[in-house]
């Protein structure tokens, strides 16, 4: 049970932390911060196809990362 | 609805404060917006001169629905107005869109009120920062509705005898001026469909009967008090719209008046000069002000009440122990407002108010029909008159006008009919069922990064002006990724179901 609460925390921790750097790699893109435009060959009509899918990706990934942290309480509980 | 039920929704848990006057002036002070007289001046360049009577009808086919909701208002006196009706009569998922339409329109009509106040200091203070004055005014009278019901029906009722006295002026002023001058207006319409895309636009003037509604579980003596205070607000501000709007046609061209940021501010100074201008701009703002604080009240109620019945979190409806108010409700939809108001677009709130408040019309005219089918022993203290003409010819004005509203705001109700059907999905479904989709959701990401990986780990997709060591690193990554958003997705799907 301790390692499935400390898999539930470090999964969960390190998820949120993917989603949250998917947004704001996102942002990057779009504002064309470090080139990264550049980087992806996208176009300007693209970029915003881009932004959208890291956006969306971001959060959902967040609300997984949180959701196995809430997890990680629930199962601390019934200990 | 069971009689079970029912009985438990009959019992309110906010405290009934309002007496008859207070109730009246919140239907009054909450139509009453500086927003709707900023717009006023555009439906009468599409209108022309026929404003004045499109204005009488709006306010007419308005009051057929507002008896609607005087007998829903005293026979369900709950919070919620609108859609606690319509979960009575239908539940499901009709009462949840009509709940989160409900809510947007008075969001919108919060941020609508709020600017029009900045605008109207813009006429004074043309330096001002429009949308910062708007967040501003939100903030502050959300904390005035965190206080209590009493403060904040005190309030609105004073707010709304100074905008009837200075409005009054303005009138008396208006006339003597035009008493002294030749009419020069030609007959009139610009063209039918102007008069009913002016009646569409202008629809949101006569909303303060929905706030009465909204706010009927804190109303004393509901029975007696929800349908004179409806009835009665609505008549005076079909005898106040009608007369200011006469005197500022009257006063200055409707193609003049639909150039003006503060069209009624235009006229008094025109009329009365600087002074007058100056007194009208502080009625306007003072009316901002009272809309701002009656929009908010009647927002959070609606979430109190989605909130009380479980189609959002229950959260929403915790009363504040000292102050008796949906305090969370309360700041929600401050949040929501107050970021919606920075982004400072107007015209088009108002036909998305308007486009909320025509659902909200139809889904009562709707509720009191069946209503009266499925529960005909319920109380009711009062009845429309000219059942069932009087209902359907709300529904059929309120579909009527519908076809008058800019495209691009069906298009977004629409949209945020979609958005309703997901929340509303979401909520329902449970807590066990959403997490085994996000773990499924997390898995496919999972398998799409580790594709991402191999593509670039086999040069089939090429990273441009980047170094191969940055290129390896962004593999890893990648790796990375993958495995995380695997593992997370494994361990939703399996989580236990208890």
């Amino acid at each position: 049970m301790e390692i499935r609460k400390t898999l539930l925390k470090i999964v969960g921790l390190m998820q949120a932390a993917i989603g949250g750097f998917s947004i704001v790699f996102a942002f990057l893109a779009f504002y064309n911060i470090f080139s990264i435009q550049t980087m992806l060959g996208a176009t300007e009509a693209d970029i915003g196809f881009y932004l959208s899918v890291f956006v969306i990706v971001g959060i959902l990934s967040i609300i997984s990362g949180l959701f196995l942290l809430y997890e990680q309480t629930r199962v601390g509980n019934h200990d | 609805m069971s009689k079970r039920e029912l009985a438990i929704m009959t019992k309110p848990q906010l405290k009934r404060e309002l007496g008859l006057l207070r109730a009246t002036m919140l239907g009054v002070g909450g139509a009453i917006s500086a927003g709707g007289f900023a717009t006023i001046g555009y439906a009468a360049g599409i209108a022309g001169y026929a404003i004045v009577p499109v204005v009488f009808v709006i306010g007419f086919i308005s009051l057929i629905t507002m008896f609607s909701y005087a007998e829903l208002g005293t026979a369900l006196p709950l919070a919620g107005g609108e859609y606690t009706f319509s979960k009575v009569a239908f539940g499901g998922f009709v009462s949840f869109l009509t709940g989160w339409f409900e809510w947007l329109s008075n969001m919108f009509y919060t941020a609508l009120s709020a600017m029009g106040f900045s605008y109207a200091i813009a006429y004074i203070y043309p330096q001002v920062n429009i949308p910062f004055i708007a967040v501003l005014v939100v903030i502050i009278f959300a904390f005035v509705n965190l206080k209590g019901v009493k403060e904040t029906g005190t309030a609105e009722t004073i707010i709304t005898i100074i905008v009837l006295v200075i409005l009054g002026v303005f009138v008396l002023g208006g006339w003597s001026y035009t008493q002294g001058t030749q009419p020069t207006h030609p007959p009139f319409p610009v063209g039918i469909i102007g008069i009913f895309t002016a009646a569409s636009f202008l629809f949101d003037l006569y909303l303060g009967g929905e706030a009465v509604a909204a706010s009927q579980a804190e109303i004393k003596n509901p029975g007696r008090n929800i349908p004179r205070a409806i009835v009665i607000s609505g008549i005076l501000l079909i005898a106040l719209y009608t007369s200011v709007i006469a005197i500022a046609v009257g006063v200055v061209p409707p193609a003049v008046l639909m150039e003006q940021v503060s069209p009624i501010a235009f006229v008094a100074e025109q009329a009365m000069g600087p002074v007058g201008g100056i007194l009208v701009t502080i009625g306007l703002a003072i009316a901002g002000l009272a809309a701002t604080n009656e929009a908010i009240m009647a927002q959070s109620r609606v979430l109190y009440a989605m909130g009380r019945d479980g189609y959002l979190p229950k959260m929403l409806c915790k009363v504040h122990r000292r102050f008796s108010t949906p305090y969370i409700a309360v700041i929600v939809c401050a949040v929501f407002t107050a970021l919606f108001t920075a982004t400072g677009l107007v015209n088009f709130v108002v036909y998305a108010v308007n486009l909320g408040f025509i659902i909200g019309f139809s889904i009562v005219n709707l509720s009191l029909i069946r209503l009266r089918k499925t529960a005909p022993h319920l109380d009711r203290p009062f009845k429309v008159p000219l059942y069932p003409f009087m209902p359907l010819a709300g529904l059929a004005t309120c579909a009527f006008l519908v076809f008058f509203i800019e495209p691009s705001v069906i298009v977004l109700g629409l949209e945020l009919g979609i958005v309703a059907l997901l929340v509303y999905y979401i909520r329902m479904v449970g807590y066990h069922r959403i997490r085994i989709a996000l773990g499924g959701v997390s898995l496919g990401l999972g398998v799409f990064a580790a594709f991402a990986a191999y593509l670039l780990g086999t040069n089939s997709i090429v990273l441009h002006d980047v170094a191969p060591s940055v290129s390896t690193l962004i593999f890893g990554f990648l790796i990375f990724i993958s495995i995380v958003e695997v593992l997370g997705g494994l361990l939703n799907i399996l989580a236990s179901s208890k």
